[in-house]
């Protein structure tokens, strides 16, 4: 039984934005994600914790739906939408910023912005989220015409970052944004995620380094091999010595 | 972190062509009566009753044409036979085979024709002797010489030569990858002819070779009639045929379907890509040598016209139609498509016209479908490959279930003799390291994977290698491996230096190892994926594989003795499934599996990488148990592990890697309460909350 | 004329075979860049082409070299050629995809080349079969304007046109790449597929675009064969398409500058190597350059790290 905080955050959590229903993903003959129930209310940050092989990553391709659930429903904004294609759920406002950036490295910065807006066709709003997307980056804007696979670990970050906020998205998925940074460009990004979450976008992030994503996250869940085994608000799960243990792999869930 | 875009060890293998799930869905009635002619009691009857009527043919139909033409499609039956062993068996495209087709009846045309007529000189008195040359003289001057080697010799000269040019053209082109190999082998198939029609001396160009000699059986002539030719190439075939199904069924046949699974895996598991893939060729062109010298000296003359790009295709359909892989397959497929050119098409030709006539539509009074057979290849290509890939007659047949009993046997661990028998047979020094790993180091772009990682790991004991998402972990094996070549560092084996040697080498050095996505052969059954591990240790090739000596036997009767001794560690959840298809096994099996196929290679050293991934407390306790036995009985074990009670129970020393660096390192309990090991973990924090981590 | 007047003449040849050989390399490298695929149909996209431009000249009152015209009407006439070619090949080429090669899309291993190599075939024979075994003389309004000089060099004005039409077309194709939506979407496919999709780029739509722009300047190249040589034949894809093959290959399969450098290069080889060697020998050249690329350096000389199929 999942030790929930959840029955005493609910009355405080607001309506969902994303939700998962008793999903079940396989590879084959893997199960990978058993039963999993999350929400992402509209305006939190929610991230999901785990080790290694918890299912993290499966989630996040669920979510964009790179890979389909077996059972359960997955809903956005108040709809199925297991079976909606990829570029569906972007235009629907979900928009991802995959693990290891995925950037288009022969393009340059500008272009790979561009891209991000691929799905849009409303010039003025593109171009006044290009803005605010130098805004938020500044070191972006001094390397538009750079060729992005040129740029350090921590910039491309900020592309990807940025890419996906040019999709002007309601529902922004982060899968381990601090992976490979140093930490100070991790202190930056956490930083940045919170001012976009504080201007408005819901945020769905999976991460490793459960310390910074507590620090900025409303809510959390934490996965062990592919079940939900601890959840509740940032607070009461950043103090939890079960988080720890949960991580190296000693809660038998 | 290393790129997995960059690293292609990281990428699971997608299924091959034919996959068994399609066998297994579509119940027509061609594989169901062939399923049945299949089963092992009645092929012989069944073979014998085909080769009787063959043998008939002629007595019943005495026609002239037709024997000519089945003799003929017996030539390309044969083709399509040596094709099989490089596309089928080994898995590699080749376009251009009709080049060694060339090669092999140009051979026979310079050996035994009046073509090439060097001056007579006293070089050649000897052969003369021997039979082998004719002096001719016509009036004065020293007169030429009329080479006239039998046919029978011819035949094993040409297939040589066949061989060795696909040894030669291989070399440099086999390591390429499958799409690039077909183009070269294509522009090769492409070359030959242009050579042949433009080197008039050796080939006559496209007039034709010059009176080749027919064969000569104990005094008795071929001549030009066809009966001889058509009991010849039945003899041939036969041959053939032969030779194939026991290459296929032998260790040399195993590796290579192995390599066609999955190349890396099977090198990883001890195969010489290079060597098999280069015995596939040079043998696949034998067959063609063979086949050439045959139809030459039937037709008693070659043209380039005839080995040019539309037969290398032709053969090619014959093998798609029949079924890639599949002995009797590609014979069907040959059969139906020659004699459909040759028989067939013009009586179908016939009556459409008088369709045609009948109903006045005149597209179908004038069609002539014998110019059309082209046509008809393409048409046979596109619809194969998108509704049937297996062809006809698919290479396997499928699979009897398990009992009832079978399937709901109860799980026993292990059984109890198992215990006794040893897993290797190296002495090793128990006072020195096993293994010693030096600064091994290897950088991805600018990214340090593996960053100048130390080791030591004695004999006998487990090492457990833990650490974040992109630590380097699977790095590190594939480095040990050979998978990849370090960039520095040294890895040091019972003392010896096996630092970047091929991975087949290091398996027959004695480390063997799993991967983290599972990389079994999927469409071989259980036993094969264990025997694979045993071909490092056992060394049959091509002619053990034909002749089956007494050796050979017993070599493999022993590599499936220790197969079996080695899947009986994991009780009866694996020997009852010997000749079950890998793909249809559970996937805590599956993981079993590798670990088996790994332990048959008789390594010192066992690498495994996140061997209790995906399993439940359960199996991952009993696992656990196991790798611990193992342990006992003489291997030594490094291990990737992500659950931390697993690493406690059996690992006698653990490694932490962070960002490829070796952060810790100490016993269980030691890097448990190892304040760095948690923050790896649980990540850097910022001040602020790291200031609060330490008032609370 | 002297050594370089032949040779001045043989680089004119060898440039106008070159920016066939280009236009035709093209659309094979587009391909291969975006799904990895070896499409050997394309080659007899160009020929069917050349039989498409053919009929469209006759339906518009030209059969044979006989009827001429200059100036407006002939840019005119041969405008909507090109466009009634560009537009049947490239619905052709839409077609292959959907039906027979899409199904395929996630197979691996040799089944999709395989596969291409039976359209080709099929085109092949369904030329052969439909319009005969015979050359065709081609129905061409270009006039026989040449000018000659430096003493023995000439230079046609159908191969001015020729250049002008390929150079258009394929600055047309870089600009369209590199400047407008889709064709930075097709970049990005090339680059990495599964970030494309994740930002809501189809992959579907994307493929039948590069198989329509691929086959179009398939079937230009095809006209510009017929208005060159005035003639066609169901050959041509099998001459044409082997050198094409090698100019991509030349250039770095999956890359445009690549493909367009090496149709040149390929052009003059064959026009060079047929005057100073032999034009028996002009086949195993290139088939030769081919393997030596393929063994010494794959990626071709523009190329980039080939791609990961293992």
């Amino acid at each position: 039984m999942p030790i929930s905080g959840e029955q005493q955050a609910s009355s405080r959590r607001p309506p969902s934005l994303l939700e998962f229903d008793g999903v079940n993903t396989y590879y084959g003959e893997l199960h990978v994600l058993k039963s999993v129930d999350y929400r992402v209310g509209n305006g939190e940050i929610v991230c999901l914790l785990g080790g290694n092989a918890s299912g993290k990553s499966t989630t996040m391709k669920t979510v964009l739906g790179i890979v389909k659930p077996r059972s359960g429903t997955v809903s956005y904004g108040g709809e199925r939408i297991n079976d909606l294609s990829t570029a569906d759920r972007v235009r629907r406002g979900i928009a991802p910023v995959p693990e290891a950036r995925r950037l288009f490295p022969r393009m340059t910065v500008l272009e790979n912005l561009e891209l991000g807006a691929f799905t849009r066709d409303d010039t003025a709003g593109i171009e006044a989220d290009m803005e605010r997307v130098f805004g938020l980056f500044p070191r972006v804007k001094e390397r538009l015409r750079q060729q992005a696979g040129t740029l350090s670990g921590g910039e491309q970050q900020m592309v990807a970052i940025g890419r996906a906020l040019m999709a002007r998205p309601k529902l922004l998925c982060m899968d381990e944004p601090s992976m490979g940074l140093s930490p100070a460009f991790v202190e930056q990004v956490f930083d940045i995620i919170q001012e976009i979450n504080r201007q408005g976008t819901s945020i769905f992030m999976v991460e490793q380094n459960a310390n910074m994503a507590l620090s900025i996250a409303d809510y959390g869940y934490v996965l062990q091999t592919g079940e939900v085994v601890l959840d509740g608000s940032a607070k009461s799960l950043r103090d939890n010595e079960m988080v720890q243990q949960a991580y190296l792999g000693e809660v038998k869930a | 972190m290393p790129n997995p875009d960059l690293d292609p060890t990281e990428v699971a293998p997608p299924p091959s062509m034919g996959h068994p799930h399609e066998l297994a869905r579509g119940h027509s009635w061609i594989p169901a009566i062939l399923g049945r002619a299949k089963s092992k009691m009645l092929r012989p009857y069944v073979f014998g009753l085909i080769l009787l009527a063959a043998v008939l043919f002629p007595y019943v139909d005495g026609n002239e044409g037709d024997i000519d033409a089945a003799a003929n499609a017996l030539a390309f039956a044969m083709l399509a036979l040596g094709l099989n062993i490089v596309v089928g068996f080994a898995g590699l495209l080749d376009l251009g085979y009709a080049a060694f087709f060339a090669i092999g009846a140009y051979t026979y045309g310079a050996l035994s024709s009046y073509q090439i007529q060097p001056e007579w000189s006293s070089f050649w008195t000897p052969f003369q002797w021997l039979g082998l040359v004719e002096h001719l003289q016509s009036g004065a001057g020293a007169g030429v010489v009329h080479l006239d080697v039998s046919f029978w010799l011819a035949l094993p000269i040409a297939a040589l030569v066949a061989a060795f040019s696909g040894v030669l053209f291989g070399a440099p082109t086999l390591r390429l990858k499958g799409d690039y190999l077909a183009i070269v082998t294509l522009g090769f198939g492409e070359i030959v002819p242009i050579v042949a029609r433009n080197t008039p001396y050796i080939t006559n160009g496209a007039q034709g070779l010059n009176g080749v000699t027919t064969p000569n059986l104990f005094g008795y002539n071929f001549g030009v009639l066809s009966t001889p030719y058509y009991y010849l190439g039945l003899a041939l075939i036969v041959v053939l045929i032969f030779v194939s199904t026991r290459l296929k069924y032998s260790r040399v046949g195993r590796a290579w379907l192995a390599i066609r699974e999955d190349e890396i895996a099977a090198e990883a598991m001890g195969v010489d890509r290079t060597r098999l893939k280069l015995l596939a060729f040079a043998l696949g062109a034998s067959f063609a040598g063979v086949t050439g010298t045959f139809y030459v000296a039937k037709l008693q003359t070659a043209t380039p016209e005839m080995f040019m790009f539309p037969v290398s295709i032709m053969v090619l359909v014959m093998i798609v139609l029949g079924g890639i892989g599949s002995v009797a397959g590609v014979v069907v497929g040959a059969l139906i498509l020659q004699l459909l050119q040759s028989w067939f098409l013009q009586d179908l030709t016939q009556w459409i016209h008088a369709l045609g006539n009948l109903t006045g539509i005149a597209f179908l009074q004038t069609v002539d479908l014998v110019q059309s057979i082209e046509l008809i290849f393409g048409i046979i290509l596109v619809v194969m490959m998108l509704y049937r890939r297996q062809g006809i007659i698919p290479e396997r047949a499928s699979v009897t279930a398990l009992t009832y009993e079978q399937q709901h046997a109860m799980p026993s661990p292990q059984s109890v003799e198992s215990d006794l028998v040893p897993l290797h047979r190296r002495a090793i020094d128990p006072h020195k390291p096993l293994l010693v790993i030096k600064g091994l180091a290897k950088s991805f772009g600018g990214i340090k994977a593996v960053d100048r990682v130390d080791l030591e790991v004695a004999p006998r004991s487990i090492v457990a290698i833990i650490g974040p998402n992109g630590s380097g972990k699977t790095t590190f094996f594939n480095l040990i491996t050979g998978l990849i070549e370090p960039d520095g560092g040294k890895v040091l084996l019972a003392g010896e230096d096996v630092t970047g040697l091929k991975p087949h080498r290091i398996v027959s050095k004695g480390i063997a190892r799993t991967f983290q996505n599972l990389r079994l052969f999927s469409n071989m059954t259980l036993m094969e994926n264990a025997l694979v591990g045993a071909h490092v240790r056992t060394s049959t090739g091509a002619l053990g594989a034909i002749f089956r000596f007494q050796r050979v036997k017993r070599e493999e009767e022993a590599a499936r003795a220790r197969a079996l001794e080695i899947l009986r560690i994991f009780g009866n959840r694996l020997v009852p499934r010997l000749e079950h298809l890998a793909y249809s096994l559970s996937y805590a099996n599956r993981r079993r599996l590798e670990i088996a196929r790994a332990l048959v290679s008789e390594p010192v050293l066992l690498l495994l990488d996140e061997p209790t991934a995906g399993m439940n407390p359960t199996e991952t306790l009993e696992l656990t148990n196991q790798i611990r036995r193992l342990c006992d009985r003489g291997v030594t074990v490094l291990m990737i592990e992500h659950k931390l009670d697993v690493v406690n129970k059996i690992a006698d020393k653990v490694i932490v890697l962070d960002h490829g660096e070796k952060i810790a390192e100490g016993t269980p309990k030691e890097i448990h309460s190892n304040k760095e090991v948690l923050r790896a973990y649980l990540g850097r924090t910022t001040g602020v909350v790291a200031a609060a981590a330490i008032a609370s | 004329m002297t050594q370089w007047d032949i040779l001045l003449q043989q680089v004119i040849n060898g440039v106008s075979l070159g920016a066939m050989y280009s236009l035709l390399a093209l659309g094979f490298t587009m391909v291969y860049g975006i799904i990895e695929l070896i499409n050997f149909a394309h080659f007899n996209v160009f020929m069917v082409g050349s039989f498409i431009a053919m009929w469209a000249l006759v339906a518009m009152g030209f059969a044979g070299q006989s009827h001429v015209l200059h100036g407006l009407p002939l840019i005119g006439v041969l405008a909507v050629a090109f466009l009634a070619t560009m537009l049947g090949t490239g619905i052709l080429g839409v077609v292959i995809e959907r039906f027979a090669l899409r199904p395929l899309r996630n197979v691996s291993g040799t089944a999709p080349m395989i596969t291409t190599i039976g359209l080709s075939y099929i085109l092949y024979n369904v030329i052969l079969l439909g319009a005969g075994a015979d050359s065709k003389n081609y129905s061409n309004p270009m006039p026989n304007t040449h000018w000659d000089f430096l003493g023995g060099v000439t230079l046609r004005l159908r191969e001015v046109l020729l250049w002008v039409v390929s150079l258009v077309l394929m600055v047309a194709l870089h600009y369209f790449v590199r400047h407008t939506k889709m064709g930075k979407a097709m970049q990005a496919m090339a680059q990495d597929q599964e970030a494309a999709r994740m930002v809501g780029i189809d992959v579907d739509r994307v493929v039948m675009l590069t198989f329509f722009l691929g086959s179009a300047l398939a079937g230009a190249a095809g006209l510009i064969f017929g208005l060159y040589y005035n003639y066609t034949s169901y050959l041509i894809g099998y001459k044409a398409g082997l050198r094409a093959f090698t100019a991509a290959v030349l250039g770095g399969i999956g890359n445009i500058p690549g493909a367009m450098i090496g149709g040149v290069v390929i052009g003059l080889i064959e026009s060079l190597g047929g005057q100073y060697i032999a034009v028996r020998w002009t086949d195993v050249i290139i088939f030769s350059l081919l393997v030596l690329v393929l063994v010494l350096r794959p990626t071709g000389l523009l190329g980039r790290a080939a791609p990961s199929k293992s």
